[in-house]
C-alpha cells in the first residue's frame, strides 16, 4: 500500500526484534502532520507510524524538509498543525552528523559515550560507576571497546560513527534518529556503517529514522522509506518496493536499482 | 624599569597594601580563565569583549548620571568639600551599574538570534559597538572620574578596593564550584545541543546558566581590573591549556592556575617594572600562551621525528 499524503502506513514483513515482538505499540504516531516554521507548513500533512524494530528511511533532495520533519518528531520544532502521538516510554538518542562536532573539543571517546548516561532528572555530579559500565559496553557493543581513550576528533570517520552510536546504545534508547550517518565516508565504510545500523536495529529492537541521501542504499535496507519534496510539495511513504516505483521518485532520482539486503 | 624602580623586596615589605589588588588580580584571572574555556570552546570569544565593554559602559553611566542630575553636588563630591555635598547614592555603585548593562548584553546571547534571522556573532559586534561608543561619548561627558575611567577601560590596581576582593572572590567559588557540579551537562550541551535536547536535558537553562556566569563574572572583574585585562583573562588562559593539553577537565583546571598567575604575577610585574597594571597582565598572559605555542610546537617537532 503506496500512503500519499494519506492514511496509516503497514509494515508487513518489517523485521521486529524478539524483545519488541512483546510490544507491538508504535513508538508515535503522526496524523495529518504539517511541519514548517512560524506558523506556515512547507508541505503536505504526513501520516505516519514509527514502530519499533523497523527503519525508515528518510530521502528527499536538499531543503526538502527532512531536518525539519525529523526536529518535528524529536520535539524540538512545534508542528505547524495536526498531532504526534509518543508513546509513553518514548525514549530517542539523536546521532548526528560527524562534521557537526565542533573537532576545537577535546572530547575523549569514554566521556562522549557517557555523555548518553546522563539524564535530565540526574544533572548533578560526576558519572557513576554503573554509567561508566554501561559506557563500556555500548562501546563493546559497537567493535569500539578498543577506543575509550581515544579523542574523538582523532578517529577515522567509520570509528567516529561507531562512537556516535555507542553513545545512543549507552542511553538505551528504543528510536535512533540517525542524520546522514554515511555523510562523507568511503564506500566500504559506507558499507561497514549501514551493516552496524541493521545490527543495532535487530539487535535491540529499537526503531531507526535515518536521513540519507543514499537513495539507493536507503531503498536497500529500509523497511519503510518517506519521500519529501517541498518543490513538488510531494509527502510519499511506502514500503521501499512501493516507493521505488513511485512516478515522484522517478522524477528525481531516475530509475533506481531494485534489489533487497540480505 | 629606572634605576629608582622599586624591588620585590620593597613589594614584600609593603604587601599590606598590594594584597587586596593582587590577590583580586589572581582570583578574577582563576576566574575569568576557567570561565574562559566555555567562551573559547563556543567560539564566542568576542562575547567577553563585548559584555566588558558593556560593562565598562554601566561604570561610566553610574558616573556621568549623578553629575547629570545633581552637577553642583557632585563636583562638591569631588572637590573633597564634605559639608557641600550629599553622599551619592548606593543606586549609583559602578558595580551595580556594570552588572547591569553586562546582564543585559548577556540577555541578548541568550535570545537566539536566529529567529531574528541574525547569528551571535552579529550581535556580538552590535554589543560591542554600541558600548564602546557609548563608553566614550559618556566618558567625555564627565570629567572627575577620566582617570577612573581609564581605569575601567585599560585598568589599574588603583582602583580595587575591598568590596571587589571580595565580590570576586565569592563570584570564584560559586561560579566555579557551580560549573563543577553541573560539569557533564554543561560539556553536553555545549558540545552536542541537539543531542543534549533531544535526550531531555534542560539546554536553554544550562546555556542561561553560562551566559550569566559570564556576564557576572565580567562584571566584578571589569569593576576591579578594566576592560582589557578581562579581555585577555578571558581567552589567552583557556588557548594556552588547550594547546598543553588535550584532557578536557585538565584544560578547565590548568586554564585557571594560568589566569591566576596572569593575573597576580602581572601586578607584580607591573610594580617591579613601573609599567600600567591592566597592560602587564594582558602581557604576561600572552606571554603565557606564546609558551604553550613554543611548547606544542616542540612537542609536534619531537613526535614528527
Amino acid at each position: 500500500m503506496l500512503l500519499s499524503n494519506v492514511g496509516f502506513s503497514s509494515h508487513p514483513g518489517a523485521p521486529v526484534a524478539a524483545d519488541q515482538q512483546s510490544d507491538p505499540s508504535p513508538l508515535a504516531i503522526a496524523q495529518d502532520l504539517e511541519i514548517g516554521y512560524e506558523g506556515r507548513a512547507i508541505l503536505p500533512p504526513i501520516q505516519l507510524r514509527l514502530d519499533r524494530g523497523v527503519l525508515w528511511a528518510i530521502v528527499g533532495p536538499n531543503g526538502a524538509g527532512k531536518s525539519t520533519f525529523v526536529r518535528t518528531i524529536l520535539g524540538l520544532d512545534r508542528p505547524v498543525r495536526g498531532t504526534l502521538t509518543r508513546a509513553p516510554d518514548w525514549r530517542p538518542a539523536y546521532v548526528p552528523q560527524q562534521a557537526t562536532l565542533d573537532a576545537i573539543f577535546p572530547v575523549n571517546v569514554l566521556d562522549f559515550v557517557l555523555m548518553g548516561r546522563i539524564e535530565p532528572n540526574r544533572l548533578l555530579g560526576p558519572s557513576s560507576r554503573e554509567d561508566r559500565d554501561r559506557a563500556r559496553a555500548a562501546l563493546a557493543d559497537v567493535r569500539a571497546g578498543d577506543l575509550e581513550d581515544r579523542l574523538l576528533r582523532d578517529l577515522s570517520g567509520g570509528q567516529r560513527q561507531r562512537v556516535l552510536f555507542a553513545r545512543a546504545v549507552a542511553a538505551n534508547a528504543n528510536l535512533f534518529v540517525l542524520d546522514e550517518p554515511t555523510a562523507a565516508l568511503d564506500i566500504a565504510t559506507e558499507r561497514e556503517v549501514l551493516d552496524l545500523i541493521s545490527a543495532l536495529r535487530h539487535q535491540r529492537g529499537a526503531g531507526v529514522l535515518m536521513i540519507t541521501h543514499l537513495v539507493d542504499d536507503g531503498l536497500t535496507r529500509a523497511d519503510r522509506v518517506l519521500l519529501l519534496d517541498r518543490e513538488h510539495q510531494t509527502v510519499l511513504a511506502g514500503t521501499a518496493d512501493e516507493v521505488r516505483d513511485a512516478p515522484e521518485m522517478r522524477r528525481l532520482y531516475g530509475p533506481l536499482h531494485a534489489r533487497k539486503a540480505t | 624599569m629606572t634605576d629608582s624602580a622599586p624591588s620585590f623586596a620593597d613589594f614584600v615589605a609593603n604587601w599590606s597594601l598590594f594584597r587586596d589588588a593582587v590577590l583580586t588580580g589572581a582570583f578574577a584571572g582563576g576566574l575569568l580563565g576557567f570561565l574562559g574555556v566555555q567562551v573559547v570552546l563556543r567560539r564566542m570569544v568576542f562575547a567577553s569583549s563585548a559584555i566588558a565593554q558593556a560593562a565598562a559602559l554601566g561604570v561610566a553611566l553610574s558616573f556621568w548620571i549623578p553629575s547629570f542630575l545633581d552637577p553642583v553636588g557632585h563636583a562638591a563630591h569631588h572637590s573633597g568639600n564634605p559639608g557641600a555635598h550629599s553622599a551619592i547614592p548606593i543606586v549609583f555603585d559602578p558595580v551595580l551599574w556594570a552588572l547591569g548593562t553586562s546582564l543585559l548584553a548577556t540577555l541578548l546571547f541568550i535570545v537566539n538570534p536566529i529567529r531574528w534571522r541574525l547569528t551571535r556573532e552579529s550581535l556580538l559586534g552590535v554589543v560591542f559597538l554600541v558600548s564602546a561608543a557609548g563608553a566614550v561619548i559618556i566618558g567625555d561627558r564627565i570629567t572627575q572620574e577620566t582617570h577612573d575611567l581609564a581605569a575601567i577601560l585599560f585598568g589599574s590596581a588603583v582602583v580595587v578596593r575591598r568590596s571587589d576582593l571580595i565580590l570576586v572572590s565569592s563570584a570564584l567559588v560559586s561560579l566555579v564550584g557551580l560549573h563543577v557540579l553541573y560539569w557533564r551537562p554543561l560539556i553536553f550541551v555545549a558540545f552536542d545541543p541537539i543531542g543534549a535536547r533531544v535526550q531531555g536535558l534542560p539546554a536553554g537553562k544550562l546555556n542561561a546558566f553560562v551566559f550569566l556566569a559570564i556576564g557576572v563574572a565580567v562584571a566584578f572583574c571589569t569593576r576591579a581590573l578594566g576592560a582589557l585585562p578581562v579581555f585577555a583573562f578571558s581567552v589567552l588562559p583557556a588557548l594556552a591549556a588547550l594547546l598543553l593539553t588535550t584532557h578536557l577537565g585538565v584544560v578547565f583546571a590548568l586554564a585557571g592556575i594560568l589566569g591566576a598567575l596572569a593575573g597576580g604575577g602581572g601586578y607584580l610585574v607591573s610594580f617591579r617594572a613601573e609599567t600600567p597594571v591592566g597592560a602587564t597582565q594582558t602581557a604576561v598572559a600572552t606571554v603565557i600562551f606564546c609558551v604553550a605555542i613554543g611548547w606544542r610546537a616542540v612537542m609536534r617537532f619531537r613526535t614528527r621525528r
